[in-house]
């Protein structure tokens, strides 16, 4: 599995990909010192916790997973690669999961991390840098796990991905209907506003359904996947 | 007449498969068994050669039928994969590694004791060089395809499956393969060979698999089924220092069913009885007082057979 894990690992993060994922980035860490320097000290925490939630786990967690996770096995599955991993005595879950976990190490640097530091740069406090991480993390874990099977079944599935993302997650998620529950990103906003101490956002579920649901949806995102790869036909 | 010489000996059994693509019939009926030795299969672009060998391989499921491998059913048993090599026709490779970072990860995966050593021993094999720290992504066509050979080798499969494995070889590396394959083969291995480039394969062996159109035209040896198309006459080239005069010898002899003259030493003839030709024809010419120089059969050959069969479908 270590070596898949590897492989994945270096077959994704490409010079164009890391490029365009730390220009999202360095928006995000210069907004944060632009509260830090222009809003007055009173109201900073609150448009803190405003780039973070909007931002950090509404722009810049979910695009990371979109790009890195939905090439991880897409990517070889579109120029034919695949057949390099398939045809060789490995579980199929073992795939999925050294995919999963290639995709969550590039999301550390690229998004968990930037997201706290975004919390930091605009002087949130060390309780939102620390809600940060941990909501950035489990939406980090939920979108990877999405977009593994995603991209293998999918084609051109940044473009739909993105459209996903925009039209699901950013609008009708942030709606405070019913559809807030069928989104990673409501269940996020209800971890992070938990964790930093904030009300919850509308229509939001309990803080307990609101941390299981990333391993939970995570956990069958994998199966799914895996159950996606022993039926694939492999080109 | 099957390419196993007995059903016992097969390695690769496919019964009764056929692939639909929705409405597209990319396979139909086929049924047929391959054992141990080189095995051509044959058939001209888009006829159902990769299908067939990703059905083979469990790649992609038939839509009707099955295949086994050594009695396993290789989309199902996980293991059966230890036991197969395949040279996939894509060029792609996983361009940031180099040669034997891909190949040694190909022996990991297919749990090689010593992956090291073993990717070195198969891309000494292919030619390549194992130090070479350049990523694959910088090789040539040629070079890409050895290092392919290299990973389907790297376990020492039981069954080796190659889709057009001689693409973008140059003509002495060609001859190399062909010898790897052909050892390949000396050593009990099945080899599977799909390539269109016939006077190649020719050199391979003689038992082929033809598929045209989707369905298996013919298997066996190719000169047998040469043989056996008796509905076809058999062409020749006469080289003569008076090719009109001798052409129409063989007409008004009946030793020939039609004779055209290209150039001013050269005729063709077609004739259904080749062994009778031969034995007439010099003394034709001698009647004639033509002074014949050369006889050559020129479809006796794979490719002409590929294409009589194909022709025919």
């Amino acid at each position: 599995m270590a070596d898949i894990y590897r492989l994945i690992l270096r077959t994704q993060l490409n010079r164009g990909r890391a490029a365009a994922l730390v220009a999202i980035a360095a928006v995000g860490m210069l907004l944060a010192f632009a509260i830090r320097v222009t809003v007055a000290s009173a109201e900073r925490a609150e448009a803190a916790y405003s780039l973070v939630d909007g931002f950090g786990l509404g722009l810049l967690v979910p695009t990371t997973a979109l790009v890195f996770a939905s090439a991880a096995l897409g990517d070889p599955a579109e120029d034919r690669t695949l057949v390099y991993l398939w045809l060789r005595p490995i579980p199929r879950w073992q795939i999925t999961a050294a995919s999963l976990a290639a995709s969550l190490s590039i999301a550390v640097p690229f998004a968990i991390v930037p997201t706290a530091v975004m919390a930091l740069l605009a002087d949130g406090g060390i309780d939102l840098v620390g809600a940060s991480l941990g909501a950035a993390a489990a939406a980090s874990l939920a979108y990877c796990a999405i977009f593994l099977g995603f991209g293998l079944v999918v084609r051109r599935a940044l473009v739909w991905g993105l459209t996903y993302l925009l039209i699901w997650e950013g609008f009708v998620a942030r709606s405070g209907t019913t559809a807030t529950r069928l989104s990673v990103l409501g269940y996020a906003r209800t971890l992070f506003a938990d964790l930093a101490g904030q009300s919850p956002p509308a229509l939001a579920s309990s803080t307990s359904v609101a941390v299981a649901a990333p391993f939970l949806i995570g956990a069958a995102a994998i199966a799914l996947t895996t159950w996606l790869l022993r039926r694939i036909d492999v080109a | 007449m099957t390419v196993a010489d007995s059903v016992s000996d097969a390695v690769l059994e496919v019964d009764d498969v056929s692939k639909f693509f929705g409405s597209i019939v990319a396979l139909s009926e086929v049924s047929c068994t391959v054992g141990p030795g080189i095995t051509a299969l044959l058939g001209p672009n888009g006829a159902g050669k990769s299908t067939l060998l990703r059905i083979m391989c469990g790649l992609t499921p038939p839509s009707r039928g099955q295949v086994r491998i050594l009695g396993q059913v290789p989309r199902r048993d996980l293991d059966v994969t230890r036991r197969i090599g395949l040279v996939p026709q894509q060029e792609a490779l996983f361009d940031p590694l180099t040669a034997l970072q891909f190949v040694e990860l190909a022996g990991r995966l297919q749990k090689v004791h010593q992956p090291r050593a073993a990717a070195e021993a198969a891309l000494h094999l292919v030619e390549l060089d194992p130090g070479d720290s350049r990523p694959v992504r910088t090789y040539s066509k040629g070079m890409r395809q050895r290092v392919k050979v290299a990973q389907a080798l790297v376990h020492s499969p039981q069954v080796v499956m190659l889709d057009e494995p001689l693409e973008g070889l140059d003509p002495r590396q060609r001859l190399r393969m062909i010898e790897l394959f052909r050892r390949l083969a000396d050593e009990g291995r099945t080899v599977l060979v799909s390539s269109h480039v016939l006077d190649e394969v020719e050199k391979l062996g003689s038992r082929v698999l033809v598929i045209a159109e989707g369905r298996l035209a013919a298997t066996g040896d190719f000169h047998q089924i040469r043989e056996l198309m008796d509905d076809r006459p058999h062409r020749l080239r006469l080289g003569a220092d008076k090719p009109r005069a001798l052409a129409a010898g063989l007409l008004d002899a009946d030793a020939v069913v039609g004779a055209w003259v290209q150039g001013p030493e050269t005729v063709i003839v077609d004739t259904v009885d080749v062994a009778a030709f031969r034995r007439a024809v010099a003394g034709i010419a001698r009647q004639r007082g033509v002074r014949l120089h050369e006889v050559v059969a020129l479809d006796d050959d794979l490719d002409s057979v590929f294409r009589y069969l194909v022709g025919r479908r």
